[in-house]
């Protein structure tokens, strides 16, 4: 498959010749070299490191920015790891989510990101929802980049509940605990998420035509 | 129940996180009012549908790596307790980055940001592309997994070699297979390992191992990860049945059953604890 890259991206490449095979085969390279370690960085890593993708999803999710979002993950293993010893529940890839969505947050404050609620104009979007059938919604719903900028358009409780539901299969009790939420508010904020990515899709599929 | 209040608990039926009795009134409205019921299937249809096409951004291998390098140096800061100073790490003594990337400064180590920054701008533009055919073709793995556990439980199917000795099955397996799956029991960790059985999943030969957690199964099925193969994991509920499935470097695993997600999760972290000690 050929890798196209924008010319925008490209610039990205100046300072840096080689390929990303190379300078990847290195860094390899260099953490074999390295085995011995304390038991409980081990004990961590085992129970931590299977749920890196889904920290690097939620994060991504919430973010919108790749760069930001794995620095979050690396912010919020440290902190994981830090907090390791007084973790002893079962679940561990509730509880590092909890720590990566915790960590996104006060990096989204810190950025100042105006769309933490939803309390942003609702309307803006709804022209042309009318119109659109589900059923035409329906031929769009595997166009991942369609759902992708539908997505990015939400507010981040939004793309966190749909994230945490739809792509880890999480239980309303333990999308409740990530997101410090009453159990009872899981399933409405859940309704109104998925119906203004309807929404949006829609907007999105009535303006395209 | 009235159309209104059956909208309202809509997405909670649709999840399956309702309570059984508020279930079956929603049941009951959906076969009397087909506006409702159409309603429901309509939106059911966009929630799967969306939900399985969303773009799911894997972890890149480097930030693996630079999680796994900074955690090293932080170990190394706090007071080893039962390691001999001589087994520290090397690396941590090497490198001095910032400890804190959001509220220090930022990361000095140039050469492998770009790399990084590059990788991700790769990735970035993989991803829409590879998740589509990929998302049908799991979908349709999916399907046949859950089928081939369902009947699994049928007519006592669940074992061709019943036996929680794992010296017992793994030969067995080994004898029909092309490869030589890992077989451990977890009978210490709740999920006792109660056969194997050969099964036929995406076109292949595949081995089935066969779990207990009270009283439900686990079928784990396994078979050989294609060369190029990236180690993710994934979660997957559907009809009722929860499926995880990861790759590591050897195999490709698939979890199916209908326990809750956190006993999936855990059985899967004690049967790569255990098959990490083998």
């Amino acid at each position: 498959m050929a890798l196209l890259l924008k010319a925008e991206d490209a610039s990205e490449t100046e300072e840096f010749e080689s390929t990303p095979k190379i300078v990847k085969f290195v860094v390899v390279k260099k953490r074999e070299e390295d085995h011995a370690q304390p038991a409980e960085l081990t004990s961590f890593e085992e129970a931590m490191l299977p749920h890196l993708d889904a920290a690097h999803n939620l994060a991504r999710w919430l973010l919108r920015n790749e760069q930001d979002a794995q620095d979050v993950v690396q912010e919020a293993y440290l902190r994981a790891f830090k907090s390791f010893a007084g973790f002893h529940g079962s679940n561990g890839r509730a509880w590092l989510l909890t720590i990566v969505r915790n960590t996104s947050y006060t990096l989204l404050k810190k950025n100042r990101a105006v769309d933490l609620t939803t309390t942003f104009d609702e309307e803006i979007h709804a022209a042309g929802y009318e119109s659109v059938s589900p059923a035409t919604i329906l031929e769009h719903s595997e166009n991942a980049e369609l759902i992708r900028e539908a997505m990015d358009e939400l507010p981040a409780e939004f793309r966190e509940i749909l994230t945490l539901r739809h792509q880890e299969g999480l239980s309303y009790k333990e999308i409740a605990d990530i997101a410090e939420i009453p159990p009872g508010t899981v399933m409405s904020r859940l309704a109104r998420a998925r119906g203004k990515l309807r929404e949006y899709l829609a907007a999105r599929i009535g303006k395209d035509k | 129940m009235n159309c209104e209040e059956a909208t309202n608990l809509m997405d909670g039926y649709l999840d399956g996180e309702l309570d059984p009795i508020t279930s079956q009134t929603i049941e009951q409205h959906l076969r009397e009012c087909p506006k409702c019921d159409q309603a429901y299937k309509i939106h059911g249809s966009l929630i799967r549908s969306i939900g399985n096409a969303t773009p799911y951004y894997k972890a890149p291998a480097e930030l693996r790596e630079r999680i796994q390098s900074s955690l090293r140096e932080e170990a190394a800061e706090q007071p080893v307790r039962n390691v001999a100073p001589d087994a520290r790490p090397v690396i941590a003594e090497k490198r001095r980055e910032p400890r804190s990337i959001i509220f220090g400064t930022s990361w000095n180590w140039l050469a492998l940001a770009a790399s990084i920054v590059l990788v991700a701008i790769i990735a970035w533009n993989l991803v829409p592309r590879l998740q589509q055919p990929g998302a049908n073709a799991e979908q349709f793995l999916a399907t046949q997994l859950i089928a081939s556990h369902v009947r699994s439980l049928m007519a006592n199917h669940l074992a061709d070699v019943a036996s929680s000795d794992q010296h017992t099955v793994k030969p067995w397996l080994d004898a029909r297979l092309d490869f030589a799956p890992p077989v451990v029991d977890l009978a210490n960790a709740g999920f006792p390992l109660i056969g194997g059985r050969l099964d036929y999943l995406d076109q292949r030969a595949v081995a089935a191992l066969i779990y207990q957690r009270r009283k439900h199964f686990i079928n784990l099925f396994v078979w050989q990860v294609e060369p190029d193969a990236i180690k993710m994991t994934k979660a997957i509920s559907r009809q009722g049945y929860q499926l995880l499935h990861w790759v590591d470097s050897d195999f490709n695993y698939w979890a199916v059953s209908d326990v809750n997600t956190n006993d999936l999760q855990t059985f899967k972290q004690q049967f790569e604890l255990q098959t990490s000690r083998h």
